[in-house]
């Protein structure tokens, strides 16, 4: 190994770091270290004289080893390795000890905050001593990408990616495209007409020579990394099985959407018994057919709207289905078109009025006339039929949250707000696109905040109500973000894969396929013909279970070497010689 | 036991004025504002919400729409445009109609028609009346003495029989008013010695408004207007009917032929300067709208009542000068307009607006009583809750 010469650099961060701990001390003790050239102090390291501070000392001094003392790599390793590339060396001989978020921020003691910075940072040292200049790859992005679902989302994410010049296969189960949305008749809050939506859209991908359409189809495989997907499409046409069709791809846009909740689990409103019981969407069928009426083929006089049918409660779905407060809404326009003559009595929780023009809508509900009545979430009303001297056919029992009484609502038809919820088949979905879903079946976004349509899985993007129940526009939205971040990577060609990730030592591998299975990334793969493991390096995020569970040692994580390791660990218990 | 609830009723009310109240969404900023809300009786929210559930049999037993005086804060304070002042006295106009036994309130506020053919229909009668009586009996170029046209004893007596009419219809409403607060709406009976103990409140608060006069507005260095001119037009009215129906010989004529009996008479200025400031201040902001917010909407009902109560006014006055200026037939004649507005007046009290001279006091003093009632079963039950605990 080349002369190891060590430049260490003590970071003040204003008065953050060093109001509890004595910076000089730590840069005198570590100056006294083997192989440390020089130690430095700064006020803020992350500020451009720091950095500048740092590429002098490399070239100046020949310095071949960084190490930072400062805050949270999360926050500044990026700044550090980039100062590293400006001076010429390779950006992993560097290494950050944390002596904010694990030391200053935490600790009263001065005293002892300083060791403990001595210690951290000597740990440091001695870690990056071991450190080997590693290179990042480059791998081909394919252009063409694959969309699953043909709903709103899908169609949006498809006709985004083709309009930009590139391949789009677009996977759809059923026969048509549309999704929910072919069932709803108008939006909230504008009344435009969904159909309408639809329509310009579904004409766009039909013409559209660029998006391969495939309906009847499912994907049935999924292999390769981001940029170089292979997909096995499947069609079925009544029982017929159609030949399967295998597409290379460089990414994949998941947008399979929801499933209404199934309004007879909740057995006291009676639904499936009562014949003028009906979820939402039987409504919007009978607005659609131009006539909203009880099953008698009678004008309802009473319609009651009943709102969080399997959302906001413990017992059925915990979360908003966002949707039904607005949707609630614009039947109660589109009842009193129908029928002036109706008295609708809305009956809710909260009124989740959020989005633009929601709380304007709320309020010409209300102009129209509209009792609003509050119940608690977790004391649902009760529907039984009426008496035959009551002048409306059933009634609902429910204690009133604003009035605190126990009332009773006539009605003659009563409609069942039901929320969303994730589709039977999520779960297979997620396996073949290797994502994870929460606990109520939703997919999970790799960042809820900064990363809303990636997933953990490069070159997995998902978009619309599999990800949680939300709105037309933000659905759009979400779709239009998918898009343009598939545009980003494929305009740029080539993808970059980080320098850190496992690697099997093929000599070592026995081949028994455990460090395969324990993949949180699906990384591993198996070759058969020569009888070990494999990692695709693209998909490793670098996590070290594979490095940790394999039982003959055959992994080695790049970057998190056992050696590297262990003499981060000698130094924090300080085995360091001082007459070495 | 389930309450049902009755979503027609917000067309029924309509008629009443209360058009805005579906807006409101409960947040209570008009109970916070009030200056009377308190834990006992909390309005208007409480009052919004029965409305607009039609939880009828609540409404009518409630004493709160006759707590609220409409100084309008809730109106200008609401979130929703929903109302709430309005609301509240669009409340006690259904309230004078449920009172009402004869339906007749419920029929002029449905319908200004009924009011208007009501009101002429009193007043052509009258007339026909007077001036047969007059024609048959008197002189219709005297005014004094027992040749009058008009002769004061027979005022008299013609005045108090109207009067027994009003006051006969007023008792049964009012009687009504009581069963169905202090009887149909409470759950206990009431002691007879909590009557007895808040008695003084009745006279209190019917000849100090005090109640009106703690109203805040928002501007708080002016004295609160509205309940002085209120006050004005209220004593000045009171004076009237005392003058009219115990005073009337003394009032209109001296032993000596027309001359003033400032014994009486005194009474008699200080009324109609009650009574015009009254009418003209409430004219004004009606027709302006703009500094209090209750002359905002103006009920045809209201206007019917200012226009004759303007009438009743000017005509006296002009009877008054013409008969002291010895000009004894026109007198003559302008007494009888006076008197064709009059008698539609009173007996139109009962049914209308105007009654809550009677309802108000009233509502004060039963709702001390129910106070008392409330704090005691508070305190008992919250004794029997820790004593359980």
């Amino acid at each position: 190994m080349e002369d190891c010469r060590i430049g260490v650099y003590i970071c003040n961060c204003g008065t953050n770091i060093a109001k509890t701990i004595d910076v000089e001390a730590v840069q005198k003790y570590v100056s006294t270290l083997p192989h440390v050239v020089l130690a430095h102090s700064y006020k803020y390291m992350c500020s451009n004289p720091g950095q500048e501070m740092i590429v002098k000392d490399i070239k100046e001094n020949n310095i071949n080893r960084v190490v930072v003392a400062a805050c949270s790599p999360n926050m500044h390793e990026r700044t550090f390795r980039s100062a590293l590339i400006k001076a010429g060396i390779n950006q992993y001989l560097f290494e950050m000890a944390n002596i904010r978020e694990q030391c200053s921020w935490v600790h009263d003691d001065n005293n002892e905050a300083t060791e403990k910075a001595m210690d951290l940072t000597r740990a440091a040292i001695k870690r990056v001593e071991l450190h080997e200049p590693l290179e990042s790859m480059t791998v081909d992005m394919c252009p063409a990408s694959l969309v699953i679902g043909g709903g709103i989302a899908g169609m949006t994410a498809a006709l985004e990616l083709a309009d930009a010049g590139y391949m789009v296969h677009l996977v759809e189960k059923e026969d048509h495209l549309g999704g929910n949305l072919v069932r709803v008749d108008l939006t909230a809050p504008y009344l435009y007409s969904a159909h309408d939506l639809l329509t310009e859209r579904i004409t766009r991908i039909l013409n559209n020579k660029l998006v391969h359409l495939h309906l009847n189809s499912k994907v049935t495989n999924l292999t390769g990394f981001v940029g170089n997907f292979r997909a096995t499409i499947q069609q079925q046409n009544g029982q017929v099985f159609e030949k399967p069709n295998e597409v290379q791809i460089g990414n994949v846009v998941v947008c399979t959407g929801y499933k209404e909740f199934d309004a007879s689990r909740i057995t006291h409103y009676g639904y499936g018994k009562l014949p003028n019981v009906i979820t939402s969407f039987e409504l919007e069928r009978m607005i659609r057919a131009g006539r909203i009426e009880t099953k008698d083929g009678k004008i309802p006089k009473y319609v009651a709207i009943i709102h969080c049918v399997g959302s906001r409660s413990m017992e059925f779905h915990a979360y908003c289905s966002r949707v039904c407060c607005m949707t609630a809404l614009k039947y109660v326009h589109e009842i009193k078109s129908a029928n002036p003559q109706s008295y609708i009595s809305d009956v809710y929780v909260d009124m989740h009025a959020f989005g633009k023009g929601h709380e304007d809508f709320y309020r010409r509900s209300s102009e129209a006339k509209t009792l609003f009545l509050m119940y608690e979430k977790n004391d649902r009303p009760v529907i039984r039929r009426g008496d035959p001297k009551d002048d409306c056919e059933m009634l609902i029992e429910v204690n009133e949250r604003l009035s605190g009484e126990q009332i009773e609502i006539p009605a003659d038809l009563i409609v069942l707000m039901v929320g969303m919820e994730a589709r039977e088949d999520s779960g297979e979905v997620a396996r073949l696109v290797n994502i994870s879903q929460d606990k109520e079946g939703w997919f999970i976004e790799s960042h809820p905040k900064l990363e809303p349509v990636a997933t953990t899985t490069e070159g997995i993007f998902i978009a619309g109500t599999c990800v949680a129940p939300k709105d037309i526009p933000d659905t759009v939205a979400q779709a239009r973000a998918t898009a343009a971040r598939i545009l980003a990577k494929i305009s740029k060609g080539k993808i970059e894969v980080d320098a850190v990730y496992s690697e099997v030592n093929e000599e070592i591998c026995s081949g028994c396929r455990l460090c395969n299975k324990l993949c949180p990334f699906s990384a591993i793969e198996f070759n058969e013909e020569k009888k070990h493991s494999h990692v695709i390096s693209a998909l490793c995020k670098a996590c070290g279970v594979c490095v940790a569970a394999c039982p003959s040692s055959a992994l080695k994580g790049r970057h998190f070497t056992d050696a590297q390791l262990l003499a981060q660990i000698d130094g924090l218990i300080n085995t360091f010689q001082c007459a070495e | 036991m389930a309450i049902r609830i009755n979503p027609k009723f917000i067309d029924d009310l309509d008629r009443f004025g209360a058009e805005d109240v579906q807006l409101c969404y409960q947040c209570g900023d008009c109970s916070a504002i009030c200056a009377h809300s308190d834990e006992i009786f909390t309005f208007p929210r409480k009052s919004m919400r029965r409305l607009q559930m039609g939880l009828e049999r609540k409404i009518e037993t409630t004493l709160e729409p006759w707590l609220c005086y409409y100084c309008g804060q809730c109106s200008d304070l609401c979130p929703r445009e929903a109302d709430p002042g309005e609301t509240m006295m669009s409340l006690r106009r259904w309230l004078i109609s449920r009172y009402d036994f004869t339906g007749i309130a419920r029929q002029f506020y449905k319908s200004k028609a009924s009011e208007i053919i009501y009101v002429i229909g009193i007043a052509l009668l009258t007339g026909l009346f007077l001036f047969y009586y007059g024609f048959s009996r008197g002189d219709f170029h005297v005014y004094d003495g027992k040749e009058a046209f008009l002769p004061s004893p027979f005022i008299h007596a013609f005045d108090l029989m109207i009067g027994s009419l009003m006051v006969f219809f007023l008792a049964i409403n009012a009687f009504r008013m009581w069963y169905f607060t202090m009887i149909k709406g409470v759950t206990i009976k009431i002691p007879w010695w909590l009557y007895v103990k808040h008695l003084f409140t009745l006279p209190w608060h019917f000849f100090t408004q005090q109640r009106y006069a703690s109203c805040e507005t928002s501007d708080k260095s002016k004295l609160y207007m509205p309940w002085i001119v209120h006050l004005g037009l209220m004593l000045g009215y009171v004076i009237m009917l005392v003058l009219v129906m115990g005073f009337i010989e003394q009032f209109q004529y001296g032993p000596e032929g027309p001359e003033i009996n400032w014994g009486v008479h005194i009474f008699g200025y200080l009324a109609t300067i009650g009574l015009s400031t009254g009418i003209i201040y409430f004219i004004l902001n009606r027709l302006n709208k703009k500094k209090y917010i209750q002359y905002k909407k103006t009920h045809s009902t209201d206007w019917v009542f200012i226009i004759l109560l303007l009438l009743i006014v000017v005509t006296g006055i002009v009877q008054h000068i013409l008969h002291r200026m010895g000009i004894n037939m026109w007198a003559n004649i302008i007494y009888v307009v006076h008197l064709i507005f009059v008698v539609p007046w009173l007996l139109r009290m009962p049914f209308s607006k105007w009654a809550h001279l009677v309802y108000r006091p009233l509502a004060m003093y039963l709702a001390a009583v129910q106070r008392d009632v409330k704090v005691k079963q508070e305190a008992l039950s919250k004794s029997l809750f820790i004593s359980v605990k």
